[in-house]
């Protein structure tokens, strides 16, 4: 399993920077980020090699976040892989709520993040079919 | 220091003779007083001598407390229109001090003191001390604005009166308040409810609060509602009072509730409240809503007779169980001047704080109502903080609770209202009045 920190930003200009600005004074590194928008307001989803220490700086900014769990899984760049991971957890009945892909790796496959309702079933379904689950030291 | 349940308190009232005299024996010290200052304004200001000729009234008319509806009114525009000393009653060389306040329209609204004025002040804003259980032994933490606004000075007579001891903090700077409170050990503090809120969330924070003495916090220079009340009890476990004063009148000390908080009791031997229908200018019976209007029965520099305030209230005339038989005004819903009138329904700030902190502490005290109008529609706006109880991270949940918001805001007010979700702090912190309402219709 690994944590993502979620923060809420008003839909303006500047606000996803005062995000990054603050993690990038704390020397925080930035794995993975999505964004969901309304006309008024998104959220932000980050992976980061330290998210309390995140989870600090952006609350001491002013920023109200939350730290919660998501599913890594690598997956090798070739075509209809997502696919099949995506199968195998619609096999399992396992609701997806959203996904989201790392920024590159070096000299590593890429990391599908996903969200769900149910991560134990999830996480039992991918490694029966031998699907490559990350963990947070792993990143 | 914990707050004192009303099972264990202990009533002290510092002038009992006046605070508890008989309805007959206060209107009779009312009469006299009354009839003095009708003779002092038409004897040394022109403005009342040629507003009671041109009401046909002359001072002998006025025999008793009865008499006054026979007086006219007095308005703000009065005031401005005698911009800066007009109304002055006194020689400018007995003018002890000048108080005043930044009105809406730019100008000052004045008020200058004698140095017996100087002293009822103190005396009346010390008899709300009493009123809120402090002795002599109390350290008054003072952070409502030292200068021309009445706050500050106000409750720094008040405590020099009682003879406690004042730590004029001023207002600003939260961290320095915070480090003076708990270093020098207040057991009361005076600010607007609107600052007590943010400094009380500050000091939870920073987790000092049970490092504090406090035992009271006495707010006002603007409407307040119960539930922010609890709100700043709970968090800093005081008991909070509300202090009720305009600068024409005298600044806080007119008025304060008594532990019971059951309406503010009005110092009526110095001020006599009336409470009128704004529209046809007819008394309110006990207990209907209507126009504040305040007569200063004492003051020497600048009387004011039958002075409109545009607050609204009801008045109660009964003996409070607290003892006292000062007349009570209920808690404010709003100035007419801060009252919106949105699609035809008048609308006051305090409704939406009480509407947002009825919803079981979840939201934020914190919001702003922006009034627009759109396509000859009037649009209200409140704008509501997000903080970390509320904030979902999924859209869904945050949708779901705006529309919540939204309709428990309609169910209040009676308009529909758009709910706009921002983030923590963005709303200005207010360390004097807070602004609550922004109006943006060309009307």
């Amino acid at each position: 399993m690994i944590r993502q920190i979620s923060v809420f930003v008003e839909n303006e200009p500047g606000s996803m920077m005062r995000v990054t600005s603050a993690l990038t004074e704390a020397h925080i590194n930035i794995r993975a980020i999505s964004t969901f928008d309304t006309p008024e307001f998104g959220i932000m989803r980050l992976v980061v090699d330290e998210p309390e220490r995140a989870k600090e700086s952006l609350t001491s900014k002013g920023f109200v976040t939350r730290i919660g769990d998501v599913i890594g899984v690598e997956l090798e760049d070739k075509k209809g892989n997502l696919n099949q991971m995506l199968k195998i957890l619609a096999d399992g009945e396992i609701n997806v709520n959203y996904i989201y892909s790392f920024v590159i790796r070096e000299g590593k496959a890429p990391v599908m993040i996903f969200h769900t309702d149910d991560f134990k079933k999830a996480e039992q379904f991918l490694r029966d079919a031998d699907v490559k689950l990350i963990e947070e030291k792993e990143l | 220091m914990a707050a004192v349940s009303l099972e264990n308190w202990v009533e002290r009232i510092r002038d009992p003779k006046i605070e508890c005299m008989s309805r007959d024996e206060m209107a009779d010290l009312q009469s006299r007083r009354l009839v003095d200052v009708v003779n002092r304004v038409y004897n040394n200001v022109e403005f009342y001598r040629k507003k009671m000729q041109d009401a046909g009234v002359e001072p002998g008319d006025i025999r008793s407390i009865e008499d006054i509806g026979k007086l006219p009114f007095t308005t703000k525009e009065d005031l401005r229109d005698n911009y800066p000393f007009g109304l002055l009653a006194i020689p400018m060389k007995d003018v002890a001090r000048v108080q005043g306040t930044s009105g809406t329209t730019g100008k000052l609204t004045i008020a200058p003191y004698s140095q017996k004025d100087v002293e009822v002040w103190g005396e009346c804003v010390a008899r709300g001390l009493v009123m809120a259980g402090l002795t002599q032994e109390d350290i008054i933490h003072v952070c409502y604005g030292y200068g021309l606004f009445t706050g500050g000075m106000g409750l720094d007579y008040g405590a020099r009166a009682l003879g406690a001891t004042a730590i004029p903090m001023s207002a600003g700077n939260t961290k320095r308040q915070m480090m003076c409170m708990e270093d020098l050990g207040a057991t009361a503090f005076a600010c607007t409810p609107s600052y007590a809120v943010y400094l009380a969330e500050s000091l939870a924070e920073a987790g000092v609060v049970d490092r504090l003495k406090l035992k009271a916090g006495i707010h006002g220079a603007e409407p307040w509602t119960e539930e922010m009340r609890q709100k700043i009890e709970s968090i800093l476990h005081i008991n909070c009072f509300d202090i009720y004063g305009l600068c024409e009148i005298t600044g806080p000390g007119v008025a304060q509730d008594c532990i019971h908080k059951e309406g503010l009791h009005v110092h009526a031997d110095y001020f006599y409240p009336e409470v009128i229908n704004p529209t046809t200018y007819e008394a309110c019976a006990d207990g209907e809503t209507g126009e504040l209007v305040f007569t200063t029965l004492a003051k020497e520099a600048m009387p004011l007779i039958r002075y409109r305030t545009k607050d609204l209230t009801s008045i109660n005339h009964s003996t409070c169980k607290c003892g006292r038989t000062l007349p009570r005004i209920s808690k404010f819903t709003g100035r007419t001047d801060d009252m919106k009138v949105i699609r035809g329904v008048n609308v006051f700030p305090t409704q939406v704080e009480t509407a947002l902190l009825s919803m079981g502490g979840a939201i934020s005290p914190h919001y702003m109502m922006i009034v627009d109008r759109e396509d000859n529609l009037d649009v209200l706006t409140v704008m509501v903080e997000v903080d970390e109880k509320m904030f979902s991270d999924e859209i869904r949940k945050l949708d779901a609770l705006r529309n919540k918001i939204a309709a428990v805001l309609k169910t209040a007010l009676g308009v529909s209202v758009r709910v706009k979700l921002v983030e923590p702090k963005s709303i200005q912190r207010s360390e004097g009045k807070a602004i609550r309402v922004i109006d943006n219709r060309k009307l």
